[in-house]
């Protein structure tokens, strides 16, 4: 398939003979011509999660703010929690056009447990999830993985390369951080472009087995 | 010069004398819309055409003109994307911007066209 450059008549989505499956989703919009798709990039603070953004997004990244209840005690359970107040989260994002009529937004998250109420308005939706581990501080991303485990979000590792210098193999991360053989890890420079693309790359060939497997499945 | 829409404008005409949130009377979330972040807002004929509309409002569909999501409307405008979401569903009821869902399957993740989509694209700017 080679859509590269091209434009969809206006009136109709794009429509592939191979896979001509339609889209269920409502549309607001009369005539929607452009496409949207989000990809969550989590990890631990400091871990490059806004570098990562940076260096493939083709605007500086921006930060934006969500407000959200959050238990006043006891992070961890809000539906134990009566007593709620609301916060506010900075977020940043990037964005890259992909196409005339296809961008991709970057999402950088706070990968605390607390707040994991917003990750879930984020992830909806979206392609899957890049985590960050900076293997000087692996126990930073557990929250992360777990939480995409839970919602069944296809993601994949990205070890960070601080300096550029990565010391620990892929698989002794992999048996130390006891991550499924499925689940693809690879290294990654957060401050390369060309690195950072070849991360997003993995993720998306992830997601696409992840749902042919979904369907096998079914 | 006013339109047949005029009636429909969302805000009357008003200095910024109040917070955004003022704006959006107190609500963060629009009723039954839950737009998705990335969700894409363009102006329609009707919006170009606006008057009299409050500063957010006409900032929105200034950046409207070219497809922008509604967490850069956020960030342009600095105010939360539950504000932000609050504002486009105010401006989409009353007919001046048009709303792009993502296309989502009936499991509510993207669709295989997508993730070859997006893999192309993505493989076109590394090479």
């Amino acid at each position: 398939m080679d859509s590269v450059g091209s434009s969809y008549p206006v009136g109709g989505p794009p429509v592939t003979p191979a896979m001509s499956r339609p889209s269920p989703a409502p549309r607001p919009g009369p005539t929607p011509t452009t496409i949207s798709a989000k990809i969550v990039v989590a990890g631990g603070f400091g871990v490059g999660k806004t570098t990562f953004v940076g260096s493939v997004s083709e605007i500086d990244p921006l930060t934006t703010e969500a407000v959200m209840t959050e238990a006043s005690a006891g992070h961890d359970d809000l539906s134990a929690t009566p007593n709620k107040q609301t916060t506010t989260v900075a977020m940043d994002f990037g964005r890259v056009s992909l196409d005339s009529d296809l961008i991709l937004y970057l999402f950088g998250t706070p990968g605390q447990h607390r707040f994991w109420f917003m990750w879930d308005d984020l992830v909806r939706g979206a392609i899957g999830a890049v985590v960050l581990v900076d293997t000087r501080r692996l126990a930073d991303c557990f929250s992360a993985i777990d939480f995409f485990e839970d919602r069944g979000l296809p993601y994949v590792v990205g070890l960070n390369a601080f300096d550029g210098q990565q010391p620990h193999r892929v698989e002794d991360v992999r048996e130390a951080m006891s991550i499924d053989p499925s689940i693809p890890i690879v290294m990654c420079d957060a401050r390369n472009r060309e690195s950072t693309k070849q991360t997003l790359i993995a993720l998306v060939q992830h997601a696409m087995a992840a749902r042919m497997a979904a369907g096998a499945r079914r | 010069m006013r339109d047949g829409t005029a009636d429909d404008q969302p805000v009357r005409r008003a200095g910024r004398v109040v917070p955004v949130y003022a704006v959006t009377g107190g609500r963060t979330r629009s009723a039954g819309k839950e737009l998705p972040v990335e969700a894409l807002v363009t102006v329609t004929h009707s919006g170009r055409h606006a008057a009299d509309l409050q500063l957010e409002y006409r900032t929105i569909l200034g950046l409207a003109a070219a497809p922008v999501s509604l967490v850069e409307i956020g960030a342009a405008l600095q105010v939360p994307v539950g504000v932000a979401r609050v504002l486009v569903g105010d401006l989409a009821d009353a007919g001046y911007v048009a709303v792009h869902l993502p296309q989502v399957g009936g499991d509510g993740a993207p669709g295989p066209e997508i993730l070859e989509r997006l893999l192309e694209g993505l493989r076109a700017r590394s090479a």
